[in-house]
């Protein structure tokens, strides 16, 4: 049959997808565990996109993409949007968050203190060659503090609003199997609050980071301060059929609160929280956050340009969709060419 | 009793992928946009293991249709064997028992990327199109939820101008494919980028046909016998592409949509675009016993 022999599609993509597993070479549970423990910033990072946490399937999401954070992202959605939901957890209070690290630069010193935490912010950035050389770099010892920072931190925002800074928003009560979940419904504009903060939480960090830092420069109307960054340790809160609350453990969070002068004479709050400790992304999208109210529809900070722009497996899949062949579009396309051109020649005889 | 007798034995997953409750979506999705043919209506599009653009609203669609009983075919731009058609195909039935095939006349579900199939679909089939934009006011309004509001007020009027400007720029309308239809008098959709050559074939068709694009989260139907217009002015005709001489050169089949394939020193060679007809037409030429069905065009002409 010689329509069939010049194409064999189903052979090719078999053996495509095992020239590209090969160079992987094997996936060992030694190998999932070693990237858990080298990578944990980049776990958190794709525990995030992916709306799942879970270290270890994040660090075997990488291993089977080598590397690749769109592609295990993906993988890590497909399987989350499979398992059953059991139970909703109680909201995280912020005053609850065993905090690692939070700090504000809207104060110089702020209730609670400044706690630096763990951070490479004032580290020189050079690179340990003499691990090249066959040295160890072995970490510095830390020596603990005279007297430890308390674990539970208040939120800066509730002394701006018992100051009369921030404005108060009257808090609707939802119950937590009431919260829109986006992962169920799409995502439509207006969003609902809900929706939005969950969308930012799933983001890209890459793609927040691009659109954020086109606000910051002075695409977006509103210039952030950082009003709190925090990074710490939630406590995942369910409730037992039998009606006692408990911890079924702990999650890695990182929140950012930027803060302008808004129009009304106090201050706006931009805010994004997400899984995994990921700063650059909790700062870019508080900003985008910030920016959103009021701007300009099609305007790279509004809502929906920033929302659906920035979804990691929505982009990426079709950004390398165009490797699939388009010849029939193709096709007509040129026809259409074709045919205005033919028209052409008869309009102008030689 | 114990827990186990009441649940079933745990599977990594579910009989057709999807589970239960994104099933249930689905399906009340699928129903409601049969209930307003033309309209998207939006869904939550899980994430299904393959990239979104890849064909993974069509995907949901047919996964939420799969039975133990179907046979599924499934191309790209009209092929079985392209290779991301093989690979959707290779896991419809990884994951059911569904049955595969390459001839379109054997198929209860055929999910298509850019292609309906040159023979006439029956009421007992099912087409599910793969669409990489369901909106075709983008061109004009990139905003989804503006477009939206378009849609709920019917107002079209920019499209129109669209094809005007075409008109008066090029002297003729230069949509390729993708062409926009209105469906039942009411809401213009995008037929997906099909070529203008099929858009015909869904109006007033036998078959059901959904267009699902997962990674914009939005469905839509166009139930049988329900009218597809092409938006066309009433002094110029509606024009597909000009296909209807051309000549297969490896099956000999004429008045079908061709694949154009550019030849050493100038000059091209064409092929059907529906590949598995080519197969089929080529094996009837070779002596073999083959059922070609009736089929849309006769003689290079649409046959209503």
């Amino acid at each position: 049959m010689a329509y069939v022999a010049t194409r064999g599609g189903e052979r090719a993509i078999e053996q495509a997808e095992r020239l590209y597993r090969e160079a992987l070479g094997p996936i060992t549970p030694e190998r999932v565990a070693e990237l858990r423990l080298a990578l944990p910033l980049l776990v958190d990072r794709v525990m995030g996109e992916a709306s799942l946490y879970d270290p270890d399937l994040a660090a075997l999401a990488l291993a089977q993409a080598g590397g690749d954070l769109y592609e295990a992202v993906l993988l890590l959605r497909a399987w989350r949007t499979t398992q059953p939901r059991l139970t909703i957890a109680e909201p995280v209070r912020q005053a609850e968050i065993l905090t690692h690290r939070r700090i504000s630069a809207a104060f110089k010193d702020i209730p609670g203190g400044q706690i630096l935490g763990p951070t490479l912010d004032y580290a020189h950035r050079i690179l340990a060659t003499e691990v090249m050389e066959g040295e160890t770099f072995t970490p510095a010892p830390v020596t603990p503090a005279a007297t430890p920072a308390p674990a539970r931190q208040p939120s800066l925002a509730d002394w701006q609003r018992a100051n009369g800074l921030v404005a108060d928003p009257p808090r609707s009560e939802v119950a937590p199997d009431d919260i829109p979940d986006v992962t169920r419904e799409p995502l439509l504009f207006p969003a609902s609050r809900a929706h939005s903060l969950q969308s930012l939480a799933r983001a890209d960090t890459g793609g927040l980071l691009a659109l954020g830092y086109s606000a910051m420069r002075g695409y977006g109307n509103a210039h952030p301060t950082v009003n709190e960054l925090r990074l710490g340790e939630a406590e995942v809160m369910v409730r037992h059929p039998s009606g006692a609350l408990f911890s079924a453990g702990r999650v890695r969070v990182s929140q950012a609160e930027v803060t302008s002068k808004g129009k009304s004479g106090l201050l706006d709050l931009g805010f994004c929280a997400t899984f995994g400790w990921n700063e650059v992304k909790v700062i870019a999208g508080a900003t985008l956050d910030l920016n959103a109210s009021g701007a300009a529809k099609g305007s790279p900070v509004e809502e929906e340009f920033v929302l659906y722009h920035t979804e990691p497996v929505e982009a990426s899949g079709f950004c390398i969709h165009f490797k699939l062949p388009h010849y029939v579009t193709f096709q007509s396309s040129l026809d259409a060419l074709r045919g205005a051109k033919t028209a052409e020649k008869d309009e102008v005889p030689a | 009793m114990t827990l186990s007798t009441l649940t079933r034995p745990w599977a990594a997953i579910s009989w057709g992928f999807l589970d239960a409750s994104a099933k249930r979506e689905m399906r009340r999705k699928m129903i409601k946009a049969i209930a307003v043919p033309g309209c998207q209506m939006p869904y939550a599009s899980r994430e299904v293991p393959m990239a979104r653009g890849w064909g993974t609203g069509g995907l949901q669609v047919t996964l939420t249709l799969l039975r133990t009983d179907s046979v599924v075919k499934v191309i790209d731009q009209g092929a079985d064997d392209s290779v991301n058609a093989a690979s959707i195909r290779r896991f419809l039935s990884r994951v059911s028992a569904a049955a595969e095939t390459w001839d379109t006349l054997e198929a209860t579900l055929i999910q298509s990327r850019h292609r309906v199939p040159e023979e006439r679909l029956r009421e007992d089939q099912v087409l599910v199109l793969q669409v990489p934009n369901p909106e075709p006011l983008r061109p004009v309004q990139p905003n989804m939820s503006i477009a939206r509001q378009m849609h709920a007020d019917a107002d079209y009027g920019r499209l129109w101008l669209v094809l005007y400007e075409q008109m008066v720029r090029s002297g003729r309308i230069m949509q390729g494919a993708a062409y926009p239809a209105l469906v039942n008098g009411r809401h213009v959709m995008t037929p997906s980028p099909i070529p203008r050559w099929d858009v015909p074939k869904l109006h007033m068709a036998r078959h059901l046909t959904f267009l699902s694009a997962g990674r914009e989260k939005r469905l839509y139907a166009v139930p049988p016998f329900t009218r597809v217009e092409p938006l066309v002015f009433s002094d110029v005709p509606y024009k597909v592409e000009d296909h209807a001489d051309l000549v297969c050169h490896r099956s000999g089949l004429r008045g079908v949509f061709m694949n154009e394939i550019p030849q050493d020193g100038g000059g091209s060679a064409f092929e059907a675009s529906d590949s598995h007809l080519g197969i089929k037409a080529i094996r009837r030429a070779e002596g073999a016993a083959t059922t070609i069905g009736p089929m849309w065009y006769e003689e290079g002409r649409f046959r209503p």
